[in-house]
C-alpha cells in the first residue's frame, strides 16, 4: 500500500453533506429493544414466598415481606440504588412473578426516592 | 481631536475589541467546521447553534482559581501571558485592513512585513519561557519541544512571505496587496509558497499535526501545564487572536489583500480569513500528530526546498514579466 | 542529564490510574519500572462470600470491555467443577456474543490507538462504526455493556429470526468500513510514521517474558487459545490464527484488523448453523470439592480463572490472571530506548485494561522467607509511622535547572 497525501479528506468532505451522526438526547431519543432490562416489576398475587430471588440477587436489592400471618401473601422492596439490572431474579422465579420494563431515566437527587414498594 | 482617530484604531477596528470578537467567531468557526468533518455537531446550546461557546469557556476559566507552583518564578509567570497577548494584538494593526490609498495609512510603513513576521515569532519564545518557569518536567520538555519546532518551521514561513514581496517590489504589506489586486494573475505564481506558508502556519499556531509542544496524550499540557485560571484563559485568546493575524497575514501577501473603502474591506477580511481557517481545520482534520524528529526532518527535507523553488520561480517570472 | 518522571496515576494517556516511574534523558527513556495498585477492588475476596450465581455478575464487572471473557471463563470453569454438559444451541449463542465483543474491543482499540497518535478523526469514524456492533449486542442481551448472557448450562436469551437478519445485514456494512479503515490506516503518513517501528519486541523477548494476545501474535509467534486449547464450539468454527511479522505497534494493529475480519466470518458462519433445541440446561446449587483450570482467549490475550470449590454454594478461592498483566513486563522492555513521544502508543498497544489486571499477588518477606496477613488497621498504622519518619521541607526541594 502506498503513502498518499491527506487520503482521509474525501471521506472528511463527504461528511460535510451528511446528516451528523449525534442524537441529540434529551430532545430526541432512540426507542429501547424489546427485552431491555429496565426496572423489576413485581406482582404480589403470584408470589409463593420461596424466596429464591433474595438469595440469588447479586447486590441483595430484593426483600420479600409477609403481609398476613394467615394466607401467604407477600409484598416486596426493592432497593433500586443498589439494583443492577442484571434480571436474575426474573430467571430465578418458579412462578414468573417478575418481569423488567422500559424504563431507564432513573437518576434521582437522593438514593432513598428509589426504594419501590408492590404491594 | 487628532488623538480620537489612533485611540478608535487601537481599541476598536482593528485593535482590541474586533479582535477580541472576530477571533472568538473563528474559534467556534473551526471548531463548527472541525466537528461537521468528523460527522458530528461540535457545539450547539450555548447560543444559538454554539455561537458563545468560545465565550462561555474563556468566562469559566476566568472563574478558576489560579495556582502558582511554589518554585516558580511568580512575576515571570503573571507576566508572559499579558505580553504575549499584548505582541500579538500590535502585530494585528499592520494588517492593511481598509487603507488601499497611500493617504491616511494607520501605521503602515515600508518593511512591515519584517515586523510582522517578528511580532508573530516572540510568543513562540514567549511558551518556550512559560515552558521553562513552570518548574515542572513536562512544561520543560514542552518549552524545548517549542524552540524545536521553531527551528523547523521559521525558515520556511519567511522564504514563502518572501517570494510574493519579491514579485511586488515592495516589503510593505500596503503594497503587495495593492500590486495583486491590479495583477490578479500573478498570484497563481505563488501557489507553492501558499502551500508552504500554510502549513508553516499551522505548526506556529501548534495545531496537529504539529501540537508537539503540547500533546496532551504525551506531556499533559506542555509548556501550559501549570497554568491555570486567567493565565490559562489569556493564552487560549492568544491562540485565537494568532490564528486571525496569521489568516491575515496570508491573504494579505498571497490572496490579494482588503480592497475598498470601510465596509467592503471588512467584509473582505471576513471572506478570506475564514477561506483560509477553513484550509488550516481541514489539515487539522484529515492528520495525526508527528513525532518532533520526523517533523524536523519533514521541514528540511521538504518545505525549505520548496521554498527555495517558489523563489527561484518568482524571480523567473519577474525577469520575464518586466 | 537524567531526570525521573513519572507518568500517572493521572494522566490523559491513561485511561485508568497507573504509575510508570521512568528515568528520561532529554527524550529517551532509559529505565521505567511499573507500580500498581490504584485500582484493585478486592473483587477475588468478595467472591469468596457469594454463591456462584452471585458471582456470574461479579465477574462480569472485572471490566468493561472485556466483560464477557471473564463470565465466560468464569462459567466454563464452574461448568467443569459440576460436570455439566451445555446445550448445543447455548454454546452457540455464547460463542457467537463472544466473537462480537471481540469486534467491539477491536474497533475500541483502533480508535483509541488513534486518540494516543493524535489522529483524532480517526476515533470519532472508528467509534461512530462502532455503535453497529453495540446496538447489535442491545438487541440480543438488552445492554450494550456487561451483556449477563452467561447462566451455567448455556445462555439465558434466545435469537430470533429477525435479530439473525438484522445482525446478517450490519456485517456486510462493517466489514466495507474495517476495509477502509485498513487501507486508510496504511496510506496515511503521519499516522504510519507514528506506528511503524516503535516498541519493537522480537520473537525471542516476547515468547521469554510471557507475552499474550496480539503482543505475542505480532511478533511471529501462533499462539491462541482457541485454535491450541478450544473451548466452547471453537473446534467446530474455521477460522485462522492471525500473525504479522513486524513486531511493532504496526504489527499488532495489522493483526488486530486481520482478527476482526476472522471474526466477522466465525459470526457468519455461527449465524448460518446455529442449531435448533434449548439455550440450557439445569444446573445444580452445590457444587463438590474439586479445582478447576479455566482458559479463554479475550481480546487482549490469554484471561485464566483458577476456582476452587468444597462443596457448598460458595466458591472456595477465585483467582483471576488478566491477560494485561502477563504483557507488562513486555511493556517495560519495550519502552527501553524509546522516545517520550512513543509512550502512548506503546501502552496502547499492548490494549491495557488495568482494571482487570489489579489482582492479589502474595509476596513473601525479602529477608526471611515467610509471608504474613495483616489487617486494615495495622496496614494504617505503618504508613502513618512511616510518613512521619520522613523529615523533608518543601523548602528544601531544589529545581535541578
Amino acid at each position: 500500500m502506498s503513502l498518499k497525501i491527506a487520503p482521509f479528506l474525501p471521506e472528511l468532505l463527504r461528511s460535510l453533506f451528511k446528516k451528523p451522526a449525534t442524537v441529540k438526547y434529551p430532545f430526541e431519543k432512540t426507542p429501547v429493544p424489546k427485552d431491555f432490562r429496565g426496572n423489576v416489576v413485581f406482582d404480589p398475587p403470584k408470589c409463593i414466598g420461596c424466596m429464591i430471588c433474595v438469595n440469588d440477587c447479586p447486590a441483595e436489592a430484593i426483600e420479600i415481606i409477609r403481609v398476613s400471618e394467615t394466607e401467604k401473601k407477600f409484598k416486596m422492596i426493592l432497593h433500586n440504588d443498589r439494583c443492577i439490572h442484571c434480571a436474575q431474579c426474573v430467571d430465578s422465579c418458579p412462578t414468573k412473578t417478575y418481569h423488567m420494563n422500559a424504563e431507564f431515566e432513573l437518576a434521582v437527587l437522593n438514593r432513598h426516592q428509589l426504594k419501590i414498594e408492590y404491594k | 481631536m487628532a488623538i480620537l482617530k489612533p485611540i478608535l484604531y487601537i481599541l476598536v477596528y482593528p485593535g482590541l475589541i474586533f479582535l477580541m470578537v472576530y477571533s472568538t467567531f473563528c474559534e467556534w468557526y473551526d471548531r463548527k467546521l472541525y466537528a461537521r468533518l468528523q460527522n458530528r455537531i461540535g457545539p450547539l446550546h450555548t447560543g444559538r447553534s454554539g455561537i458563545l461557546q468560545p465565550v462561555a469557556d474563556i468566562i469559566k476559566l476566568f472563574a478558576k482559581e489560579d495556582i502558582v507552583p511554589e518554585k516558580a518564578d511568580k512575576a515571570m509567570f503573571t507576566a508572559l501571558p499579558i505580553f504575549a497577548l499584548a505582541i500579538v494584538c500590535t502585530a494585528a494593526l499592520y494588517l492593511p485592513v481598509w487603507h488601499y490609498t497611500e493617504a491616511a495609512s494607520f501605521i503602515s510603513f515600508p518593511g512591515d512585513l519584517i515586523v510582522v513576521a517578528y511580532l508573530l515569532t516572540l510568543p513562540t519564545l514567549i511558551f518556550f519561557l512559560a515552558g521553562w518557569h513552570s518548574t515542572n518536567y513536562f512544561s520543560a520538555i514542552g518549552g524545548v519541544r517549542v524552540l524545536t519546532m521553531l527551528f523547523g518551521y521559521e525558515i520556511p514561513l519567511l522564504l514563502a512571505l518572501l517570494s510574493p514581496a519579491v514579485l511586488a517590489d515592495s516589503w510593505r504589506l500596503l503594497e503587495i496587496a495593492r500590486f495583486f489586486q491590479n495583477k490578479p494573475l500573478l498570484m497563481l505564481v505563488n501557489v507553492i509558497g501558499f502551500v508552504i506558508a500554510l502549513i508553516a502556519l499551522q505548526a506556529k499556531l501548534e495545531r496537529v499535526p504539529f501540537d508537539i509542544p503540547h500533546a496532551e496524550t504525551e506531556i499533559i499540557g506542555g509548556q501550559f501545564t501549570e497554568y491555570s485560571g486567567k493565565k490559562l484563559a489569556f493564552f487560549r485568546l492568544l491562540g485565537d487572536i494568532e490564528m486571525v493575524v496569521g489568516a491575515g497575514l496570508i491573504s494579505a501577501v498571497f490572496l490579494g489583500g482588503f480592497p475598498g473603502g470601510l465596509l467592503p474591506g471588512l467584509a473582505w477580511f471576513i471572506i478570506k480569513t475564514l477561506f483560509v481557517i477553513s484550509l488550516l481545520a481541514a489539515m487539522r482534520a484529515a492528520t495525526s500528530r508527528i513525532r518532533i524528529d520526523q517533523m524536523i526532518h519533514f521541514s528540511w527535507r521538504w518545505l525549505a526546498p520548496l521554498a527555495v523553488l517558489q523563489l527561484f520561480i518568482v524571480i523567473i517570472i519577474k525577469g520575464m514579466v518586466s | 542529564m537524567e531526570y525521573k518522571v513519572a507518568l500517572g496515576p493521572q494522566h490523559p494517556a491513561l485511561h485508568e490510574p497507573i504509575s510508570i516511574r521512568m528515568t528520561l534523558d532529554g527524550e529517551i527513556i532509559r529505565d521505567a519500572d511499573l507500580k500498581l495498585g490504584y485500582n484493585h477492588r478486592g473483587i477475588e475476596k468478595l467472591a469468596e462470600s457469594r454463591t456462584y450465581i452471585q458471582n456470574l455478575y461479579l465477574t462480569e464487572r472485572i471490566c468493561g470491555i472485556c466483560s464477557f471473557s471473564h463470565q465466560t471463563c468464569y462459567t466454563q470453569g464452574v461448568e467443569k467443577l459440576m460436570e455439566l454438559v451445555p446445550a448445543r444451541r447455548g454454546l452457540y449463542i455464547r460463542t457467537l456474543v463472544c466473537e462480537l465483543e471481540r469486534v467491539h474491543s477491536h474497533l475500541l482499540w483502533l480508535g483509541v490507538a488513534g486518540q494516543e497518535a493524535g489522529f483524532e478523526s480517526f476515533f470519532m469514524y472508528t467509534w461512530r462504526d462502532r455503535e453497529v456492533v453495540m446496538d447489535i449486542l442491545d438487541w440480543i442481551s438488552g445492554n450494550r455493556v456487561h451483556y449477563s448472557m452467561n447462566t451455567f448450562g448455556g445462555v439465558r436469551r434466545d435469537i430470533d429470526e429477525l435479530q439473525k437478519k438484522k445482525i446478517l445485514d450490519s456485517l456486510g456494512l462493517l466489514k466495507s468500513r474495517t476495509e477502509y479503515y485498513l487501507n486508510l490506516a496504511a496510506s496515511e503518513p503521519t499516522f504510519l510514521g507514528r506506528l511503524a517501528g516503535v516498541g519493537k519486541l522480537s520473537k525471542e523477548t516476547a515468547i521469554a517474558l510471557c507475552a499474550v494476545g496480539p503482543t505475542l501474535r505480532a511478533s511471529g509467534v501462533p499462539m491462541d487459545v482457541r485454535k491450541d486449547d478450544p473451548y466452547a464450539v471453537y473446534d467446530e468454527v474455521p477460522f485462522e490464527v492471525c500473525t504479522a511479522d513486524s513486531c511493532d505497534v504496526l504489527g499488532r494493529a495489522v493483526v488486530r484488523v486481520k482478527e476482526l475480519i476472522q471474526s466477522y466470518l466465525i459470526i457468519e458462519f455461527l449465524l448460518k448453523n446455529l442449531p435448533e433445541g434449548p439455550i440450557k440446561v439445569k444446573a445444580p446449587r452445590k457444587v463438590k470439592e474439586n479445582e478447576v483450570y479455566s482458559r479463554y482467549e479475550a481480546p487482549r490475550g490469554e484471561n485464566v480463572h483458577y476456582i476452587k470449590s468444597n462443596g457448598s454454594d460458595k466458591p472456595e478461592r477465585l483467582k483471576v490472571r488478566a491477560p494485561t498483566l502477563a504483557n507488562y513486563a513486555a511493556t517495560i522492555a519495550m519502552l527501553k530506548n524509546g522516545f517520550i513521544a512513543d509512550i502512548p502508543l506503546i501502552f496502547a498497544a499492548i490494549d491495557p485494561c488495568i482494571c482487570c489486571a489489579e489482582r492479589l499477588v502474595q509476596l513473601d518477606s525479602a529477608r526471611n522467607g515467610e509471608s504474613r496477613v495483616l489487617t486494615f488497621s495495622q496496614l494504617r498504622a505503618m504508613a502513618n509511622q512511616r510518613y512521619k519518619n520522613v523529615n523533608f521541607k518543601k523548602k528544601d526541594i531544589a529545581w535541578p535547572f
